[in-house]
């Protein structure tokens, strides 16, 4: 059954999930106690400048009485497999604690309110990118399965290999240099023009600041999308029943749409979605260069400020969205394809 | 596997190969890159690039954001390029003087930014240097007493040293309503010694060409004093093959240096994790049952790591060296052709010769290392090839962020410092370019030799 089939897969990712959430924990204990500790301290020095009337040697009881509790408070006085598992369930339960110096737009620190004001805007980047490169993916691929080895096949397959180490940031910076400082088309980055205007520009506005970062990645995912899409259509397309689906006179786009998409749905969409979040992953580095406020953007933030609950935090985000992806992509797969969903073995 | 048939399977390979125009033209670049890594200190202006690329001294000589020397076929208004002057006539004048004559032939419209006396010293030398112009006057631009050198390298700056002479001299032609405005000028002495003297000066220089001649007169007297080395450094505005970045340093060179890191990288990595890979597949395919669904649980844990977020804030956290970086790529990469090769080595493992094997008393490592590895290897080639710029790609992204190993070279760092000073908005695309496209080569390189393997040995892609 599909539904079991289901909750297995939506269990097993979120066991996996908290599985990389120890992992972490355990990998930057050292580094982030370091900061807590820092924390600790600032807070200590802070509420005993705010006790002027007492003599210095209450304010030193004071203080170190007062750095125990914290130490309590915050578990830091427990054996080293206490404070991992601690943390970990922290992470797990979105308690990732204050910045120690990134705010939010309305200055806020809790680390957890600037991961949310910064994810909308990576999801809207990626929705639309998405979109774009999906549909324009499984077009070209199945054009250039119609004619393999016919000069539409050979050059875009040829592309596919010149910008298949492409770094996409290195395209970001080169259309940056193109349109923004040769031809002044497109803004350089940034999510809105300062001043903001108001309406309708405003939206027209973030799309004008979105056209060079959403050309960047379709540039070079489309290629790629296009060639995996051609080599499963193309391994379907010599399959026996295609044969004589031609043979029998069916026309040639119900056999390419009908027949072939029918068997090649399930390996197209899990590899379309598996690029794509490939591409999500590396994109970390390709909003740093657009400089759009996403996540991406963030760890370039937090690691130019130091800001170790912040790059924690933004770790543990991406991870849980990549696994999300990877168990959405799972259940796509398996609603696709009938012998998982019902429930035979694959 | 026998020798003789290994050899006859490698041929029969290349055979095949050979017919791939994409796969050759990719053995080619190959070739070429780990040519120019071997002779890197024979094709690179500045051999120490690699273990200096951080030692501002080493470059403090050179232009700043100068463009390559090329670009002056592209402009009307040439640019001076900047060289180095070494080959110098020596006379000697009178006790204890000689003369060290250098000949410059300028043919450009834009003077350098300034010219250096470089050499090494002993003992107190006075130095004075005049330089002779085309239209026959002699400037005397510096005047100066090195003392108490130990052979160490001394440096006259032009436009430190002479900018008073200069001036002096263009008073001689200028205007006098103009004087006021020479001390203000913004043009160098450079500019002053390779323009014509004529009045209006101020007002745009006129470049004169022909042969110069550089006399540096050194004064011998006293019993230590010696010069070696000497010569004169040319500050061009544009520079070598792919100029220079705004810490004067010099892109080509670092580019080529960058070269071996980058196949290092590239290529341990993908060779490692992919053995790796392989031979964890067919591990888990040949024991089967537990075994096997332990292994590919540990395996599930690795395919859900996101490697690059994991690996900045690894490399934020402990500022790795690049072998920790390459061990931690292996860390990532080998889960990569797992899943193929488990799925073949499961049909292999069910061939009867395996079951002969096993009925002679094969042990399950020389089934595994014997058997069924030489089988799977050369499938896992074009997975080698294609995980190459993977590994090159992700170096160059902590790079970027400025998290590389600092004691190197990477092309991902020559454009971490590109970004940081604002290359890519004020157009210094010679900084940016070469890096970035170099990658992208080194990519498409393995990729077009992966993509003709696979079509090698996945016959089934083949186009009708």
């Amino acid at each position: 059954m599909y539904k079991w089939y289901a909750i297995k897969r939506i269990l097993k990712g979120v066991a996996m999930y908290a599985l990389l959430m120890f992992t972490f924990s355990a990998l930057f204990n050292t580094v982030s106690e370091t900061t807590l500790k820092g924390q600790i301290e600032e807070q200590v020095r802070q509420e005993s400048q705010r006790l002027k009337n007492l003599k210095s040697e209450q304010l030193r009881a004071f203080q170190i009485d007062r750095r125990e509790q914290l130490y309590k408070l915050y578990k830091l006085d427990r054996p080293w497999s206490e404070r991992v598992v601690s943390r970990a369930v922290n992470a797990l339960t979105f308690k990732f604690g204050r910045s120690t110096i990134i705010k939010t737009q309305k200055g806020e620190r809790e680390v957890i309110k600037i991961i949310l004001e910064a994810l909308p805007r990576s999801m809207l980047l990626f929705t639309t990118t998405i979109a774009f490169e999906i549909f324009f993916g499984i077009w070209l691929g199945l054009k250039k399965a119609q004619k393999p080895g016919g000069s539409l096949d050979k050059s875009t397959s040829f592309i596919t290999m010149v910008v298949y180490g492409l770094p996409s940031w290195w395209l970001g910076m080169m259309l940056i240099m193109i349109f923004v400082y040769w031809v002044k088309l497109f803004p350089s980055g940034g999510l809105h023009s300062v001043p903001t205007p108001q309406g309708i520009l405003k939206v027209l506005d973030l799309f004008w600041h979105m056209v060079l970062p959403i050309l960047t990645l379709f540039l070079i995912g489309f290629w790629s999308l296009g060639f995996v899409v051609r080599n499963i259509v193309l391994g379907v397309l010599q399959e026996d029943y295609i044969m004589s689906a031609r043979a029998r006179g069916v026309p040639e786009n119900k056999v390419l749409f009908g027949h072939t998409m029918r068997t090649a749905a399930p390996p197209l969409i899990t590899m379309a979605l598996l690029s794509l979040l490939a591409s999500i992953s590396g994109s970390i580095i390709f909003e740093g260069i657009f400089s759009w406020p996403g996540l991406g953007n963030l760890y370039w933030i937090a690691i130019q400020q130091n800001d170790i609950p912040v790059l924690l935090a933004d770790l543990a985000i991406t991870t849980g969205i990549y696994q999300a992806g990877l168990v959405f992509l799972d259940l796509t797969y398996g609603f696709l394809d009938p012998r998982i969903k019902i429930g035979g073995k694959a | 596997m026998k020798l003789d048939d290994a050899a006859f399977r490698l041929k029969e390979f290349w055979d095949e190969f050979r017919k791939e125009r994409n796969g050759l033209v990719g053995l080619g670049i190959l070739a070429a890159a780990i040519l120019a890594v071997f002779l890197e200190p024979l094709i690179i202006p500045y051999p120490e690039a690699s273990s200096r690329w951080r030692d501002i001294t080493y470059w403090q000589d050179n232009s700043k954001s100068a463009p390559p020397a090329w670009t002056n076929l592209f402009t009307a208004r040439k640019s001076a390029v900047a060289r180095t002057l070494q080959d110098a006539r020596i006379q000697d004048r009178g006790p204890g003087e000689k003369v060290y004559t250098y000949t410059y032939d300028y043919d450009y419209n834009r003077a350098p930014y300034d010219l250096l006396v470089r050499g090494e010293g002993s003992g107190n030398i006075p130095l004075t240097v005049t330089v002779r112009r085309p239209d026959g006057v002699s400037v005397e631009i510096v005047r100066y007493v090195l003392q108490d050198l130990a052979g160490q390298t001394f440096r006259l700056s032009f436009s430190n040293e002479g900018r008073s002479n200069a001036l002096e001299f263009l008073r001689k032609t200028e205007r006098p309503e103009n004087a006021a405005q020479i001390a203000t000028m913004s043009y160098g002495v450079a500019e002053i010694l390779f323009s014509k003297a004529e009045p209006d000066f101020v007002k745009g220089p006129k470049p004169l060409t022909g042969r110069y001649e550089i006399e540096v007169t050194a004064g011998f007297t006293d019993p230590r004093a010696s010069i070696e080395h000497m010569e004169i450094v040319v500050v061009g505005r544009v520079s070598g093959i792919l100029g220079t970045d705004s810490m004067k340093r010099d892109i080509f060179s670092g580019v080529v240096a960058g070269m071996k890191w980058a196949l290092m990288i590239g290529l341990l990595t993908s060779i490692v994790s992919v053995l790796v890979g392989v031979f964890y597949g067919i591990t888990a395919a040949y024991f089967g049952g537990r075994v096997d669904s332990v292994m590919m649980l540990i395996f599930d844990y690795f395919i859900s790591l996101p490697v690059l977020p994991i690996l900045i804030v690894f490399s934020a956290v402990y500022k790795p060296s690049i072998w920790t970086i390459i061990a931690a790529l292996i860390l990532f990469f080998w889960v990569g052709p797992v899943k193929t090769v488990r799925s073949m080595a499961l049909q292999i493992k069910e061939e009867t010769y395996i079951e002969a094997a096993k009925a002679l008393g094969a042990g399950h490592g020389r089934i595994i290392f014997r058997h069924m590895a030489p089988l799977l290897i050369p499938y896992s080639f074009a997975s080698m090839a294609l995980a190459v710029p993977g590994a090159i790609v992700y170096e160059s992204s902590v790079s970027l962020l400025g998290l590389g190993d600092a004691t190197i070279v990477s092309w991902g760092q020559i454009l971490h410092d590109a970004l940081g000073s604002g290359a890519v908005l004020s157009g210094l695309w010679w900084w940016v370019v070469p890096p970035g496209l170099l990658i992208a080569v080194m990519g498409m390189t393995f990729a077009f030799l992966g993509f003709a393997m696979d079509k090698i040995l996945h016959p089934k892609l083949k186009t009708r």
